[in-house]
């Protein structure tokens, strides 16, 4: 996927003459003008929704409890993992336990929270951690196990205390597991909090879209999911971002992503 | 000795079982939000006699499977195109990179205006959400083919179809398979999410629709039976690629015990 350096001008070509064929087939058809507006009508949506703010607004809010349901999943998966893949006892204990959970479809767990939490921002976050704790979880345990034994032995036999050895040598062994891990609970926390807005919010982009969509202002739902979109793009290359920065100095990176 | 550590874990499940029991059961625990296990297995068993449960999976079943094979009919063809001719794959690398960031439920409501609430809203969802994991998967195995293999086959003179039928696509395969592994629980947590937000029957209208209701037993019940869904769908996944992949057996099972 790296050979296509220089500028794509055929891909960009089709997808421009995508959009013009949208576009003339939209004019051409006013009956579809509910569900197809042309991309021109869609543009000005999204060009007057960011003028009066309100379309920023919702992707705020949006933004603000993925990154606290992310991060706060981060945290709390990395550091079961790493505890239940260094002690075997505590991992066969809970083993059953997360064999049983984690084939359940994570979106499942929305209706519990609605009814534990409420429908506020913390049931939003609350299934956005759960969802994407799992990946995270399952990629860490495998990390430290992968971790060579050899390793460990060496920096015993050098005196490095539990501490040093976790740091030294089992975090960075396992990073690169661990990113696989953060990646995909990257794109799993941001379907459960669009779907928990669209199921029970009153803000928030997945409230948007599909508030839009029940209004029947298709330009405008078609303008929320530009903007999901684009949040959705801009949050991968954030993430290869810092993974290609942290992965030149390994351990640094880890403590960055407990914290 | 694994059976043992197997033993133990299944043991501390069932003590923490017994004490959520135990708790509910003297009340230090609200039953209404959270009810006896053995009240859910009870409401479990009896919905799954009765059909009722049975009947909901069987629907949302259909529009998964339909949404999930028609993803694999149409991307594992077109990414095998694009994996061999660097033409194709740069026709339409930007379109698949611009529509490959929308998070799959943001795609529902354009589904509900064209579709409404019908089974092709959420096959249509579906279809979408499994695309990217399986062309992407199907682009890399198809790039990673041996050489070697690919001018053995020239040499040979297949023809164009054959060296992707009897080389490209059984070399490819594995790669494709992790591809539509990982649409598997893509399909599942869609199925849900659709159900959930524009349906009138499936198993996730059902847990949903429970919640709303307050009958919350059941609510759990539908969980339960999702739970079981999940982890029967990826054993059937196993069983098929170990009899798809003869030359891959005892290599990938281990990836899933985690």
């Amino acid at each position: 996927m790296s050979r296509s350096h220089p500028f794509n001008w055929l891909g960009w070509s089709s997808f421009a003459l995508l959009l013009v064929t949208w576009e003339l087939i939209a004019r051409a058809t006013p009956k579809l003008l509910l569900y197809f507006p042309p991309v021109s009508r869609i543009l000005a949506a999204l060009g007057q929704a960011l003028a009066t703010g309100s379309i920023v607004q919702h992707g705020l809010v949006t933004l603000g409890r993925f990154a606290e349901g992310y991060l706060l999943s981060a945290a709390l998966a990395v550091t079961l993992g790493v505890m239940l893949g260094y002690f075997r006892f505590l991992h066969s204990l809970l083993a059953t336990s997360i064999e049983l959970l984690r084939p359940m479809p994570s979106v499942a767990i929305i209706p519990v929270a609605i009814l534990l939490l409420g429908i506020g921002d913390g049931m939003i976050v609350s299934v956005t951690v759960y969802a994407s704790v799992w990946p995270i979880l399952i990629n860490t345990i495998d990390g430290v196990r992968s971790v060579d034994a050899t390793l460990i032995d060496t920096g015993r036999t050098f005196g490095l205390n539990s501490w040093r050895i976790l740091r030294q040598i089992i975090l960075p062994g396992a990073s690169p597991y661990v990113v696989t891990g953060l990646r995909i609970g990257l794109s799993i926390a941001l379907i459960l909090v669009t779907t928990a807005e669209m199921i029970a919010g009153s803000r928030g982009l997945g409230f948007f879209i599909l508030d839009e969509e029940r209004a029947m202002n298709s330009a405008n739902m078609y303008a929320g999911i530009v903007v999901v979109a684009l949040m959705g793009y801009a949050l991968n290359r954030l993430f290869l971002l810092l993974e290609t920065r942290a992965m030149k100095w390994r351990h640094g990176m880890m403590a960055r992503q407990v914290a | 000795m694994v059976a043992l550590w197997r033993f133990k874990g299944a043991g501390f499940l069932l003590t923490l079982l017994a004490i959520w029991e135990l708790a509910a059961d003297a009340e230090w625990i609200n039953a209404l939000i959270v009810p006896l296990p053995s009240k859910i297995l009870k409401i479990f068993f009896e919905l799954v006699a009765s059909g009722q449960i049975p009947m909901q999976i069987l629907v949302s079943m259909k529009r998964a499977l339909t949404g999930y094979l028609l993803a694999a009919g149409i991307f594992i063809p077109l990414g095998i195109f694009m994996g061999i001719s660097p033409m194709i794959y740069r026709l339409f690398e930007v379109i698949v990179e611009m529509l490959r960031p929308v998070p799959p439920p943001v795609v529902i409501p354009v589904a509900l205006l064209f579709f409404g609430l019908g089974d092709e809203m959420k096959i249509f969802v579906i279809l979408f959400s499994c695309a990217w994991p399986i062309l992407l998967n199907t682009i890399d195995g198809v790039r990673g083919v041996d050489w070697v293999l690919l001018n053995t086959a020239r040499t040979f003179r297949l023809s164009r179809v054959k060296t992707i039928w009897q080389v490209i696509l059984p070399a490819s395969l594995p790669q494709i398979m992790t591809g539509l592994r990982v649409s598997l629980p893509i399909m599942l947590i869609l199925v849900v999410i659709s159900e959930m937000v524009g349906s009138t029957d499936g198993i996730g209208y059902f847990v949903l629709d429970s919640q709303r209701r307050f009958k919350v037993a059941q609510m759990y019940a539908g969980m339960l039976a999702l739970a079981i869904l999940g982890y029967m769908l990826n054993q059937l996944f196993n069983l098929i690629q170990w009899l798809l992949l003869p030359w891959h057996r005892g290599m990938d099972n281990r990836k899933d015990e985690g």
